[in-house]
């Protein structure tokens, strides 16, 4: 007998059972996750490298010959910087205004589209319009609704009499921004608050609701405990999706550049992604500002640190499967 | 053993990789790549404005050439990307004020010896706003040609809507005589108008919404054979310089007067469609506007009068020069040159020159610019009298970009006219931004 035939004829090891089927799902795991896995590669962990590289250059973006590395200055040189420093704390300013009072606002909506009334179908579209609308398309909107010689909203107010002529991108220039941030992420934050109500079980409130507690004790006592990983969720992404506002301020600022290296908004919205893009597209600091993008990233990852951390008292995971 | 994903971490893991693609977006933005051919293949990528260069341009430049076009729309931040990726267009829309830094940068070709060799754009027949194409190193309009206009305008030049002086019962200035700019101040505040806090007219609106306010600033310290910057564009220099804060004072108490937009009372529209809609009773625009200056509201009632001076001395240059440059990274330059000499010297330079949209970049097609229309003849007398003050050129600063100045005007009026800061501290911070960002432009360049 050779010893190929003696190895043909050895027992196969057995795999246990509960391996096979963890490899089978760690494979459909990541077949499943490839398409988002490739597209972050590719479109977000590449840039955001050569982004870091960048940073550490005085790469001006249009000529490569007089790249050369400058070490960490571009850092130290960010917080010497009085613009950076204004930008960020209006930036944080406006997390601060925007994120709990959106929180608030689709939490209210989604209770209010998840009672058995009529029409909650069309509530729930009418509220939700607005964050598919092309932000463009919105901020446009906003400009006008707001202008003061022909806007709606100065007609508005001027129904009871006294004619109004509140300038209101000039005077209140980061009120227009924070509502159009809010109205436009109201639908999303929604839809998410809504799913969150529908998975908690009906029974939770019904036993509560029999052994004596109003309505406000229940929403306080078993909804709100058992919605705080969706809270938490909408908190999170709230916050770091206000910290990254661009486009908007661009769009409401004084002219009709709107996302452009010639528009500069007003004081109050000038926010710290606002600086960085102006700072890449017009001072051609491609190396600067992506020390300031990879700055706003620390800022990011610690203030969702901190959040992980003081999550675990107040997030309320309950219903674990 | 089976573990499970808890809520917990999917909503951690979510959460982590939310915050770490949080910078990603804007700096992703710089990574586009359009595609560019391979040298010999026939294909030119011309980045140019659609509004300016239709369908039957690209065709007969295809017919004439032989070879493709691509058009990709004209946007300074999809140029750097494509720069930064090392594949510019071959061929790019570029005004004035960008030029001296293209250049010093190595960014653009030299076309002198193309321009000597060519049939169709001789440097006799060249306007004298081509200048702007020449930079020596040391000052623009000196050198090699690097590029060419597509057309231009003397841009001080006015358009006054006579229903706005009807109104205020002021008389219309003459269009054979200009203003100084001290008259005209005075005139725009008389026929400025506001009622129940809701414009009415805006009594002179200039500098496009001062985005080219560094070039009207320019235009007037020329008059004294001064400007805004150093010999050597080292330095910007208002506070030091008594006849640049002067010009810097006055084009700021213009801007406090109320009479043009400002950050603090913005118009949600450009300065043309405010004058075509009758909102504007003096709008500073070059010869080209004349082409839509008459709208349904304002035919009729549009007149164009002479460019104003500061101290008495004509000067009305263009301060725009758009044109066309070649990419020094062009992998076909013959193919690229071929497409902007037919553009600059052939039929839709002829095509331009008859629609009335600018003063042909070259002198023989001067004649064709349309003189139809009672308001056209009266253009063309004043157009006249001003191509004659028309050969001068700004020296923009090879260390900035186009809207450097402007950006940090802007950004530093609004506190200014709020009373946040004073006029002097508004100087000072003018003077500090552009100082630090012609150092970091210096630097880039190895000066």
């Amino acid at each position: 007998m050779t010893g190929a035939t003696r190895a043909l004829e050895r027992p196969m090891p057995r795999i246990a059972p509960w391996r096979r089927r963890g490899l089978r799902r760690a494979i459909t795991f990541y077949v499943l996750i490839s398409p988002w896995l490739i597209g972050f590669v590719l479109l977000a962990a590449i840039p955001l490298v050569m982004a870091f590289v960048m940073s550490l250059s005085n790469y001006d973006g249009l000529n490569l010959e007089y790249v050369r590395l400058v070490g960490l200055e571009n850092y130290v040189r960010a917080f010497s910087d009085p613009d950076a420093q204004h930008a960020l704390g209006r930036t944080l300013l406006l997390m601060a205004v925007v994120v709990p009072l959106s929180l608030t606002l689709q939490l209210a909506l989604a209770l209010m589209v998840n009672q058995s009334i009529r029409f909650t179908s069309l509530f729930r579209t009418i509220f939700y319009l607005p964050y598919v609308i092309p932000v463009v398309a919105a901020a446009w909107v906003w400009k006008i609704f707001v202008d003061p010689t022909g806007g709606l909203l100065n007609a508005l107010l001027g129904v009871a009499g006294a004619e109004v002529n509140v300038r209101w991108l000039v005077e209140y220039p980061m009120v227009v921004l924070a509502s159009l941030t809010i109205w436009g992420a109201a639908g999303g934050g929604m839809v998410v608050f809504l799913a969150g109500l529908q998975g908690i079980p009906a029974e939770y409130r019904e036993a509560a609701m029999i052994d004596g507690a109003n309505r406000l004790q229940v929403t306080r006592h078993i909804t709100l405990p058992l919605l705080s990983p969706v809270i938490f969720f909408n908190l999170v992404t709230g916050i770091i999706a206000t910290l990254q506002i661009l486009v908007q301020p661009m769009l409401l600022a004084p002219g009709i550049l709107g996302l452009s290296p010639g528009t500069v908004p007003p004081s109050d919205n000038y926010l710290y992604a606002v600086h960085a893009y102006l700072e890449i597209f017009v001072k051609q600091l491609f190396g600067y500002g992506s020390a300031l993008l990879w700055l706003l990233f620390a800022v990011v990852l610690a203030l969702t640190l901190v959040l992980f951390k003081t999550s675990r008292r107040w997030v309320f995971y309950g219903i674990e499967p | 053993m089976t573990t499970w994903t808890t809520r917990r971490q999917l909503l951690k893991g979510a959460g982590v990789l939310a915050a770490a693609a949080a910078a990603a977006p804007i700096l992703s933005a710089c990574q586009q790549t359009p595609t560019t051919p391979k040298a010999g293949s026939g294909k030119v990528i011309v980045m140019t404005d659609p509004n300016e260069f239709n369908d039957n341009d690209r065709k007969t430049l295809e017919d004439a050439t032989k070879l493709k076009i691509e058009i990709v729309p004209s946007d300074l931040t999809r140029l750097y990307a494509m720069y930064a990726a090392g594949n510019p267009p071959d061929v790019f829309r570029v005004q004035a004020a960008g030029v001296p830094q293209y250049i010093s940068r190595k960014m653009v070709k030299n076309l002198q010896p193309y321009f000597a060799n060519s049939k169709l754009l001789k440097p006799d027949d060249l306007a004298p706003a081509n200048n702007y194409y020449k930079w020596d190193g040391k000052a623009v309009g000196k050198g090699d040609l690097y590029g060419m206009v597509k057309d231009w305008s003397p841009d001080y030049t006015l358009f006054a809507y006579t229903k706005a002086f009807d109104d205020a019962a002021v008389k219309l200035p003459s269009d054979s005589t200009p203003l100084t700019y001290d008259e005209l101040r005075a005139l725009a505040n008389k026929v400025n108008r506001k009622t129940g806090g809701k414009r009415v007219y805006w009594g002179f609106v200039h500098s496009n919404n001062d985005q080219w306010i560094d070039r009207t600033a320019m235009n007037m310290l020329a008059e004294k054979g001064q400007t805004l910057y150093a010999a050597d564009f080292s330095k910007l220099n208002i506070s030091g310089n008594p006849e640049a804060l002067k010009v810097i004072r006055f084009l700021y108490d213009l801007a406090a007067d109320g009479v043009q937009q400002t950050p603090t009372d913005p118009s949600p529209n450009w300065m043309g469609a405010d004058f075509n809609n009758g909102q504007v009773a003096i709008l500073q625009y070059g010869y080209w506007f004349s082409a839509m200056a008459e709208s349904d509201v304002t035919k009729g009632k549009t007149v164009f009068l002479p460019a104003p001076t500061w101290s008495g001395v004509r000067r009305d240059p263009t301060m725009t020069a758009t044109g066309w440059v070649v990419s020094a990274q062009t992998k076909d330059p013959d193919a690229a040159w071929a497409v902007f000499e037919q553009y600059m010297g052939g039929k839709p330079a002829l095509d331009r020159a008859q629609s009335g949209w600018g003063v042909p970049g070259l002198k023989s097609l001067y004649k064709e610019m349309p003189q139809q229309s009672a308001f056209q003849k009266q253009v063309q007398k004043v157009l006249q009298g001003e191509l004659s003050n028309a050969d001068f050129v700004l020296q923009f600063n090879p260390y900035l970009s186009e809207q450097a100045f402007s950006t940090s005007w802007i950004k530093n009026l609004e506190p200014a006219l709020k009373g946040s800061i004073t006029f002097d501290k508004f100087v000072q911070n003018v003077e500090t931004e552009v100082n630090a960002a012609i150092v970091d432009g210096k630097r880039i360049v190895g000066n």
